[in-house]
């Protein structure tokens, strides 16, 4: 039984890795610069590892949720930003994510993209509000493991394996000036679609609700990293079958529709409808989280009731606030921004609040008062302050590079 | 108690989180009201719950629209209901007793089929 547990919730970390921003960027950089940004990848990885584990490990050891311990430690005033900062960036999220479900769901159907973004919104309305959490986080993250036809596929077309292996390497590539600050910037943006804050949020509220204690930190640790790696491994080969297949024909993958013909090379249409169904039920499981995720900030921080293993009537306010993060991320996809064009601007705004909001977690995660001997060691302690200065570099680098790449299409 | 001990109590205990007696979330300790006079004994009197506690705590240009926004009630806790402190502060008596699911219940009406006997 631990073990199918800790199998299952191994899947879902996989499913719910990838999301509609990653999809689009990381299928674009292979495209672009082949495969010399895989190395971001890895190392984004180990970031949200890094950071994920300290979450699961404040929600055993402290019991209270990270929102709410982070009010206690930062006080009042700054416990606003942070919350006000993450909901801006969840909620652009939750709308790119909503618009790309729409987007995948209208190059099949043909139907108007607002249409069916109203639908699919009323449809994770109607799954969160009818049927047991427990069900609908795994049915999504186990059907977005569709997504490994990208693993198939890849092994399938035969890339040259050492100059693949040769992206592990840090390297700046030999292009023009203006091509380095977009090849900066597709780094910036994948660190930060891979590093999302909603994950660790979403992750830790969960293993409160799963009442986890002291002696559930090993399977948190084990889930934190296999399940991350195994994700980053679905990214990885996107990005390098479009360094294969779509860059030397000069194609850039910036509607997400293309990344679905990947498999297609290899597969045909099989490969193209498994492709589909895995990208669908993956950003539709990103939808649902990252909406949730704003749901439980805001209830933590106010101290409401909260939980999504109680019927909605249980929890109003909670109920009440994710209802509107869900209409709101529609009215902002319904103004007919490109779904593309709200990936882009979630990766950037989440890029400049990651430094608010990876602090808290960090200061949490080392503070002998709440996490007793289980405060964060000496390698924990090195990592988690590593990548948090890497983040903050990333996010003064941002929006200047987002500016003058415009978004990287110059 | 030294009296750098009670500061601290009143520091430790602001913005935790309030559970009631049958362990539902209740709130966050917003503000400590204080009695006492000048030279006398210092008191807490009661712990304060709402966005119209931090009127001390926010500038004005922050506390004014977000109040708005939110609105500005205050609910009041008498100190002797607080059972225990710890990682939270645990009440003596339920939520309703004490008027703090005013606010829950309140939103449970605008849920569909929401009636008050989904709180009770």
């Amino acid at each position: 039984m631990q073990f199918a547990e800790l199998f299952l919730g191994i899947l879902t970390a996989v499913g719910g890795f990838v999301d509609v921003s990653e999809l689009v960027f990381v299928a674009q950089a292979g495209s672009k610069f082949g495969y010399a940004l895989i190395w971001v990848i890895v190392l984004a990885t180990i970031g949200i590892m890094v950071f994920g584990e300290m979450s699961g490990r404040v929600a055993a050891i402290a019991k209270q949720p990270v929102f709410n311990l982070m009010r206690h430690r930062l006080g009042l005033r700054l416990g606003l930003i942070v919350l006000a900062a993450s909901l801006l960036s969840n909620t652009i999220t939750c709308a790119a994510e909503i618009g790309g479900v729409a987007l995948l769901l209208h190059l099949f159907t043909g139907l108007p993209v607002r249409l069916l973004a109203l639908a699919v919104t009323l449809v994770f309305i109607g799954s969160i509000w009818l049927l047991p959490f427990k069900w609908i986080e795994r049915s999504y993250g186990l059907l977005g493991l569709f997504m490994i036809v990208f693993g198939a596929a890849l092994i399938a077309i035969q890339p040259p394996w050492a100059e693949l292996a040769g992206g592990l390497v840090p390297q700046m590539p030999q292009v023009s000036p203006a091509d380095r600050l977009v090849y900066a910037y597709f780094a910036v943006a994948i660190l930060s679609a891979v590093m999302f804050p909603y994950e660790t949020y979403f992750y830790s509220s969960g293993a409160i609700e799963d009442e986890w204690g002291a002696k559930d930190l090993p399977i948190n640790r084990f889930t934190a990293i296999v399940g991350f790696a195994l994700g980053s491994l679905l990214a990885i080969s996107i990005l390098a079958i479009s360094a294969q297949t779509f860059g030397p024909r000069g194609i850039s993958p910036e509607m997400i529709g293309t990344v679905a013909l990947q498999p297609a090379v290899p597969f045909g249409s099989l490969g193209l409808f498994l492709a589909f169904l895995g990208m669908l039920f993956a950003i539709s499981g990103a939808a649902l989280e990252t909406c949730l995720a704003n749901a439980y900030s805001i209830s933590q921080f106010f101290g409401w009731r909260w939980g999504r293993h109680r019927p909605p009537r249980e929890a109003p306010r909670f109920t009440l606030a994710w209802l509107a993060v869900f209409l709101i991320a529609l009215a902002i996809v319904l103004t007919g921004v490109e779904p593309v064009a709200l990936a882009e601007y979630a990766v950037v705004t989440s890029m400049l609040v990651l430094p608010l909001t990876y602090l808290p977690l960090l200061l949490l995660a080392g503070d002998a008062k709440y996490m007793r001997e289980h405060r964060n060691g000496p390698v924990a302690k090195a990592l988690g302050w590593g990548f948090y200065a890497l983040i903050v570099a990333a996010a003064i680098a941002a929006l200047p590079l987002f500016l003058i790449t415009s978004g990287g299409k110059a | 108690m030294k009296p750098g001990d009670r500061l601290n109590l009143a520091a430790d205990v602001r913005d935790l989180q309030i559970v009631d007696r049958d362990g539902s979330y209740c709130g966050i300790v917003d503000d400590l009201e204080l009695a006492g006079r000048p030279g006398g004994k210092l008191m807490v009197a009661a712990i304060l719950v709402g966005p119209g506690a931090w009127r001390g705590r926010l500038p004005g240009w922050l506390y004014r629209p977000l109040t708005r926004l939110i609105g500005d009630r205050i609910a009041r806790i008498a100190w002797k209901e607080v059972e225990t402190i710890g990682s939270v502060v645990k009440l003596k008596r339920t939520a309703a007793a004490l008027g703090l699911d005013r606010s829950e219940r309140r939103a449970a009406a605008w849920l569909p089929g929401g009636s008050d006997d989904a709180l009770v």
